[in-house]
């Protein structure tokens, strides 16, 4: 590479180089994160993502902030340590949600028809800013994951309250009582999930009162702290610049 | 000219979206069945349906139809597939082209996962309401838990009229009436859109400006610090702050919306009743069975004493929901689907009645092509060759009994 | 791409730095291939894709199955091959314009790998799901599997690989090397692929129900944490692109 030469032949156009290059890699970035996010969590807390009669008291609360996490926490370590971008799970939240959003209203509902309000995303938006403004505010991954991974696990069942309250009114079907959203479980048939493969909360213990929601977020809140930690450390290895001399393959 | 040239550019595009959105919607109604794959043993030693009824063939969007029956629980249960402990009684439609209206077992409303016991028979009905028009194959089945859907027959039946005027109407024990079909809706958009705009205001507030070149450059060069201003984190602030308040805000007032809440129900269903069969008069004894392969038809040797006291005829023979009759004992009138029902498809080499007390050995071959459209001639390929089906045998009157054979296939190619 | 000095001079006076029409007209490819995918999907998995021994199952699905592998590895030999024949052997003494210049493709590269992760790791893989709540899973290729599986991974893979043959054939910055991350970012996503076989073989046990988080569908997982890495490969874009404009950014 000839160094007495520039690249750019201006400042205006080095500015404009700069700032192509960042729509361009968040486009990437925002994609690729999405496609790998999305495949994750899907696989690891889908089904209580895809039903309304999954999104339950215990195992969603418990499940669902565990596994999401981990995108964000590795995120978030390329982009603060990189370039202090307080956006990594902001992003990757975004990434996941449209993903969803455009697979339940094209797929869900547009090609084998079952009803939105059946099949919509767990929101994880709330836990998204919080994670991103406490390290914008305290600059420290100990802190984001103590009390960002504490906050992610607290605020999921907040965050969604309102979403899925309405499919909570009970109704009395057939002579027995169901919530609205086992209703649509059992009337929206489908062929390829019988109902015992549900996974929702059928506990007797009620040591904290008739809530096991609260329980569970705290517990859900207390792994996230560990996977935070850990998904941190395999963000920053992802964002790794090295190179394997060719002969060592 | 360049003016034409944009204005073609852009309605061209404009029609690009058009037809590629109407391509994505566009989704006709027609459709076929998937159970043929089911390996042969499974179909004929798990669940046998039988006096299946489907009381309609064509059925108006929201009107109901409904498809009852019986099905016995065979008691020589295949190994690879888990014993029917926990089992739920589904359809075999594709997706919710009907919904579910009710189902019961033995009188018993099913909405859950039952337990059944081998060896037993059980009555069963599913109510289902139109929701989707096309031409659908609507079949019974059974998902058991570790062995997965066992499908009983399907027949065919048509929806008609348009999806639009599907409606799902619920009074909840709240005194609330609503279409569960759009129930909500509003409310699911609207949070999901809010919390969707307030992470996009977070990004584009940080996305506004210089991102990747320039920050890395400054912080490789010590300068890490000079990135995040005192505003920056003013603005993060209102956003936590912001975040925090919202959620406690909209829990309350959701809350105050909705009062009474209940958790999700689930739970196994015990106790399910059986039917209690009357005592079988009839013993059968398999002496052998093949299976020829050029012919398509299963040739069985049975040795069968009438221990009751008025004399029977072999009718039917019901195997993993084919049924071959010998028409000269029984004529189908319920309306079967014809592709399952052989109607002159046994044929048994002495079928005079058996007196009271009589014991006969007789050669029994169901014959039809169906052993090969619904692949149960692949039996022989399957790692447990051992057929098994339901035997109807009728006295003078008209009465029916029931028994099982269970016995080695041995398959002849010649 | 010019594949020797002299003509890569004679291209900088003139050639843009980034050629937005191959940006839009690649994503616009995308959008329309995958477009009439969905229509296929709306029309024929309705209409031919419930039963695998129907005839018109074969027709077309298990014909749509034939092409598209037949297909993709024409392509793939066809554009990995010109990718690596025309690679530029005196890559150390590009100018640095056309070293930026490379860099701008090398993104149009990296922005189709990010569309086409997002088709398929997202929208089919997920769409999938609903699939088999429709039907009885009767065979290793529904109509689902023969898109999600068959067509959309291995264009990604085609994609992904593309870009890591330009980068590693026409740029300095990747001479020194192989690119760990990038490679797993590769690589990973690839590996989702030979993983079908464990996915299939578990399936074979019985008709198992559809159930996505079960963990027979943990190597997908696994090999979906490796798009993770295109983090490492934003980072050494930033430093050698920062490298080449930094002083005029100043």
């Amino acid at each position: 590479m000839s160094a007495s030469q520039s690249a750019v032949r201006s400042r205006a156009e080095a500015v404009k180089v700069s700032r192509t290059f960042d729509w361009m890699i968040l486009f990437t970035l925002f994609f690729v994160i999405l496609g790998g996010y999305h495949i994750h969590y899907m696989l690891t807390g889908g089904d209580w993502d895809f039903w309304a009669d999954w999104k339950d008291r215990r195992l969603w609360v418990t499940v669902a902030p565990i596994v999401s996490i981990t995108f964000p926490a590795a995120v978030q370590a390329c982009l603060w340590w990189r370039y202090r971008l307080p956006v990594g799970a902001t992003i990757c939240v975004l990434g996941l949600l449209l993903g969803e959003w455009i697979n339940r209203y094209m797929n869900f509902w547009g090609w084998t028809y079952f009803p939105v309000n059946f099949c919509f995303p767990s929101n994880l938006m709330p836990g998204a800013i919080l994670l991103d403004t406490i390290l914008l505010l305290g600059g420290s991954m100990t802190l984001t994951a103590v009390v960002g991974g504490l906050a992610w696990g607290l605020v999921f069942y907040p965050g969604n309250w309102p979403i899925i309250a309405p499919l909570h009114v009970p109704v009395e079907y057939n002579g027995m009582m169901f919530t609205l959203a086992d209703l649509q479980g059992y009337h929206y048939v489908r062929t390829g999930t019988p109902e015992y493969i549900r996974m929702v909360e059928k506990g007797t213990l009620r040591t904290f009162g008739k809530d096991v929601a609260p329980v569970s977020a705290f517990f859900s809140g207390f792994v996230s702290i560990i996977i935070y930690f850990l998904w941190h450390f395999f963000g920053k290895w992802f964002a790794k610049t090295d190179f394997i001399s060719d002969e060592d393959l | 000219m360049k003016l034409i040239k944009d204005k073609v550019a852009k309605l061209s595009f404009v029609a690009l979206l058009v037809t590629m959105t109407a391509a994505i919607f566009y989704t006709p109604t027609a459709s076929a069945h998937g159970e043929k794959s089911q390996a042969a043993f499974m179909r004929m030693r798990t669940i046998h349906w039988f006096d299946l009824n489907w009381s309609k063939e064509e059925v108006a969007i929201n009107d109901t139809m409904s498809i009852s029956g019986k099905f016995h629980v065979f008691a020589g249960w295949p190994e690879t597939v888990d014993k029917p402990e926990v089992s739920f009684l589904n359809i075999g439609i594709p997706g919710p082209v009907f919904i579910r209206a009710g189902s019961w077992i033995g009188g018993q409303l099913v909405p859950r996962s039952v337990s059944l016991e081998l060896g037993e028979t059980y009555d069963f009905k599913v109510l289902l309401r139109a929701r989707r028009p096309g031409e659908w194959h609507v079949h019974s089945m059974m998902n058991v838990e570790g062995g997965g859907p066992i499908i009983g027959p399907g027949k065919w039946v048509t929806i008609t009229g348009s999806m639009g005027e599907f409606t799902n109407p619920l009074t909840t024990l709240t005194g609330q009436q609503i279409d569960l079909e759009t129930y909500a809706l509003d409310s699911i958009y609207f949070w999901h859109a809010v919390w969707y705009a307030i992470g996009v205001a977070w990004l584009l507030f940080w996305v506004k400006r210089p991102m990747f070149i320039p920050r890395h450059i400054a912080i490789s060069s010590g300068k890490a610090a000079s990135l995040i201003s005192a505003n920056d984190k003013k603005v993060g602030m209102a956003f936590a702050l912001g975040t925090v308040i919202m959620l406690g805000v909209t829990m309350g007032t959701t809350n105050e919306k909705y009062p009474v809440t209940t958790p999700l129900q689930a739970g196994l269903m015990r106790g399910i009743k059986w039917i209690e069969m009357p005592a079988t008069t009839v013993d059968v004894k398999v002496e052998d069975a093949t299976y020829r392969v050029p012919g398509r038809a299963m040739q069985m040797t049975l040795t069968i004493t009438n221990n009751g006291d008025s004399p029977i005829r072999l009718g039917e023979f019901n195997t993993a929901s084919v049924r071959f009759l010998d028409a000269d004992v029984l004529e189908d009138e319920s309306g079967y689907p014809d592709d399952l029902l052989a109607e002159e498809g046994l044929t048994v080499s002495d079928n005079s009645p058996w007196a009271p007390g009589e014991t006969r050995t007789v050669s029994v071959t169901a014959s039809d092509a169906a052993w090969e459209v619904y692949r149960l001639a692949d039996l022989i390929y399957d790692p447990d060759s051992r057929f098994a089906g339901l035997l109807f045998f009728f006295d003078e009157d008209g009465n029916r009994q029931m028994t099982m054979v269970d016995a080695p296939l041995i398959p002849s190619f010649i | 791409m010019a594949a020797t000095t002299e003509s890569v001079k004679a291209d900088a006076a003139e050639a843009p730095l980034l050629n937005q029409k191959n940006l839009w007209l690649g994503l616009l490819l995308y959008l329309v291939f995958y477009s009439f995918i969905r229509w296929y999907e709306g029309v024929y998995a309705w209409s031919a894709g419930l039963d695998s021994f129907a005839p018109e199952f074969e027709t077309y699905w298990m014909n749509m199955l034939y092409i598209e592998l037949v297909a993709e590895v024409v392509l793939a030999s066809a554009l990995w091959g010109w990718l690596w024949k025309t690679r530029d052997r005196k890559v150390m003494s590009i100018t640095p314009r056309e070293e930026l210049r490379r860099h701008f493709h090398h993104w149009v590269w990296l922005c189709m790998y990010g569309w086409a992760i997002y088709w398929g790791a997202s929208y089919f893989t997920e769409q999938d799901g609903t699939w088999h709540q429709t039907i009885v899973r009767d065979t290793d290729f529904t109509p689902s599997h023969i898109i999600e599986f068959y067509l959309s991974y291995p264009i990604y893979i085609i994609t992904g690989v593309s870009s890591f043959l330009y980068a590693k054939t026409r740029l300095p910055t990747y001479s020194e090397g192989l690119h760990l991350m990038y490679l797993v970012s590769v690589i990973g996503p690839f590996m989702i692929l030979p993983n079908v076989g464990l996915n299939e073989w578990g399936h074979t046990f019985w008709f198992m129900e559809e159930l996505f988080v079960a963990p027979l569908h943990y190597g997908f997982v696994f090999f979906g944490w490796a798009a993770l890495a295109v983090m490492g490969v934003v980072n050494t874009e930033v430093m050698s692109i920062a490298k080449l404009i930094k002083k005029d950014l100043a």
